[in-house]
């Protein structure tokens, strides 16, 4: 399995099953997809995750859920080295955040107010 | 992009930039539909209007609220009990409705006098009612009424009321959507920190964009408390006034209908730090999901666990049972907002039905991203779609069964295809473990209804055939099935009560308070 499709099972995963990526503005895309996907890979690498806000604790929420499952579902991702989890974890956020934020037709997002 | 243009609206021709074809290998950055724009003339919209959104959707289902609409009496019959969200205090707010009934006359003097004697009639009609709802129409917002003003001098007279504003007239946005934004920021600027809550529990939330059709809320609101949750407010299905005056109190904001509703969740977000938290009450896997994030979230999972082994044991075998009768069907998913992606993923998950179709009415593009990323390829995404479009689609997708609106229904019933109420249920609530296989029982009914078959046979084409008896549903949604799936003894239909709600009402929760869980500072 390529790294590209590796990226798309878990972007198809996360667009099926999640909700966190699409709020309603570009910034507040870009805050999610960081602190879900930052949470995930740090879940997903054995590292400390920072839950002292409740911010925080609401990405590591929905991130442990995420991890969870992608290691039942995905037996490639659970047998990674945490090197590599790191590098498709980069390339993942990138992939989403194009599909979501810069690469996405709709127009609403760059409204100023909510 | 692909565009897909309806025979039906060449006429039209912006309408092509309406509707596309999701294909193979393509995603959201290739295939959406443009959304949330003004009607275009001349395409008779089915949408509703921004009074509507506001006052129908969002405002009325509020539980102990005297809602009065300022303006005639038909903008009021018009968005009456038109929605079944029912609520523990004998249903209220369903049973009264209440309007200024302005005529000519007040468009040419004024009508704030007649506003001011309709709120003290109300009051005085209901004396143990002190809280009031009041809608601006297109009529009272064109003469320039001033609402607020009246509003205020009746609460000056009268210190035990409380009066919420909403100015809201039908003209106010492109559809039903305007209205909910309208009255989510009216909501928080003019009522949220005026109460202050007792707290009972160390978790609280707010459930927002919940509107208790047919007892949604009271199911989630029961697992909930089955946690040791406490709900401060519901925003606003079974929903008290009061109690939505202090949702600035709670921990987090759990957010259902994204779409009605994201905006008071970003608000409270900013300007209170409560973190939102976007959760899909509908279905097994995502319910279970959503559980289990409230819980983490609290540091309270394990009794989230608790209650999801529990359910999905008890209801689990008869999901399966109408998921193996349903496999194929396919479907157009066709409702107002936000069932469009509470659903197109896991009706094809966990019932097996093909989305052939989504549209959606007044949906903005961000639903069409969630709805559109959530279904197979080959499916038809439709915004704002009129009755000629519906027909066309129909007639080309040939789907067994339609989710939509009762207007759009009653049009699938007449080319003789099924249809489910996505909005105000058949035989709901939806939500909930048991709801969801209320739902599929209802898909299940809806496809194999031995009325249904004979009505699917145009008698101006054909004759009825005298050659075959009666057949149940079983019989005619069994035919196709193995030995196997039919004997299967862990399989069942559906063997929940008529009423899975009212019983709740009188259930007793845990006491957890001396039950401290130790919560996850670090992995």
């Amino acid at each position: 399995m390529t790294q590209e499709q590796q990226v798309e099972a878990l972007v198809d995963y996360i667009m099926k099953h999640c909700l966190w990526q699409f709020h309603s503005r570009n910034w507040d895309r870009e805050k999610q997809n960081a602190g879900v996907l930052g949470k995930t890979r740090q879940l997903l690498c054995g590292e400390a995750v920072d839950l002292s806000t409740p911010a925080d604790r609401c990405y590591w929420a929905d991130a442990v859920v995420l991890a969870d499952t992608w290691r039942k579902r995905f037996k490639w991702l659970a047998e990674m080295p945490t090197d590599a989890i790191a590098t498709l974890m980069h390339a993942l956020h990138q992939r989403l955040d194009y599909l979501t934020i810069t690469g996405s037709l709709n127009a609403e997002l760059t409204d100023q107010r909510y | 992009m692909p565009y897909h243009e309806f025979e039906c609206s060449k006429c039209i021709p912006e309408r092509k930039q309406h509707a596309v074809l999701k294909g193979e290998g393509e995603d959201i950055t290739s295939a959406l539909p443009q959304g949330y724009l003004n009607t275009i003339p001349g395409t008779i919209s089915e949408r509703g209007c921004a009074y509507c959104g506001a006052k129908h959707v969002i405002g009325t289902p509020m539980k102990d609220v005297i809602h009065i609409s300022h303006g005639p009496v038909g903008c009021t019959y018009d968005t009456w009990q038109t929605k079944r969200y029912i609520s523990d205090n004998d249903n209220f707010q369903l049973k009264y409705t209440f309007a200024t009934d302005m005529k000519e006359k007040h468009i040419v003097f004024g009508a704030e006098k007649v506003l001011k004697k309709n709120i003290i009639e109300a009051f005085d009609a209901h004396p143990a009612i002190k809280r009031m709802t009041i809608y601006q129409t297109c009529a009272s917002a064109l003469i320039g009424d001033d609402i607020a003003a009246i509003a205020q001098e009746v609460m000056d007279e009268r210190p035990d009321v409380d009066i919420f504003v909403c100015n809201s007239p039908g003209f106010a946005g492109p559809s039903q959507s305007g209205g909910h934004h309208k009255i989510n920021i009216a909501w928080i600027n003019q009522k949220v920190g005026t109460v202050e809550p007792t707290i009972t529990s160390d978790y609280v939330i707010n459930y927002v964009g919940e509107y208790n059709i047919q007892g949604d809320q009271e199911v989630m609101a029961d697992y909930f408390k089955r946690m040791g949750i406490q709900v401060l407010s519901t925003f606003t299905g079974n929903g008290s006034y009061d109690d939505l005056r202090a949702m600035h109190k709670a921990h987090l904001n759990v957010l259902e209908c994204a779409r009605s509703a994201e905006y008071i969740c970003n608000e409270l977000r900013v300007r209170y730090g409560i973190p939102r938290l976007d959760i899909d009450g509908f279905g097994f896997g995502p319910l279970s999901d959503s559980l289990r994030k409230i819980g983490l979230f609290f540091g309270i999972e394990d009794r989230a666990q608790a209650i999801i082994d529990e359910e999905v044991a008890r209801w689990k075998p008869e999901l399966e049972w109408y998921k193996a009768r349903l496999h194929g069907k396919k479907v157009c998913l066709w409702p107002g907002g936000s069932k469009l992606w509470h659903w197109a993923h896991v009706i094809h998950e966990e019932m097996g039905v093909e989305v052939v179709s989504v549209y959606t009415k007044f949906g903005h593009q961000g639903d069409m991203e969630k709805g559109i990323a959530r279904c197979e390829a080959g499916a038809l995404a439709i915004d704002d779609p009129n009755e000629l479009e519906s027909l066309e689609a129909m007639y080309t997708l040939k789907p067994d069964v339609i989710f939509t609106g009762k207007r759009p229904g009653e049009v699938a019933k007449k080319i003789r295809v099924p249809y489910l109420n996505a909005h105000a249920y058949h035989n709901g609530p939806y939500k909930g473990f048991e709801g969801w296989v209320r739902f599929a029982r209802d898909i299940y009914n809806a496809i194999y209804s031995p009325i249904h078959q004979l009505s699917m046979l145009d008698i101006s084409e054909h004759a009825i055939p005298a050659d075959r008896g009666f057949a149940t549903a079983r019989m005619i949604s069994d035919t196709a099935l193995s030995e196997d799936i039919r004997q299967d003894p862990n399989l069942r239909e559906y063997t929940g009560g008529f009423d899975s709600v009212t019983k709740l009402r009188q259930r007793e929760y845990p006491d957890f308070s001396q039950d401290k869980p130790q919560r996850q500072e670090a992995v």
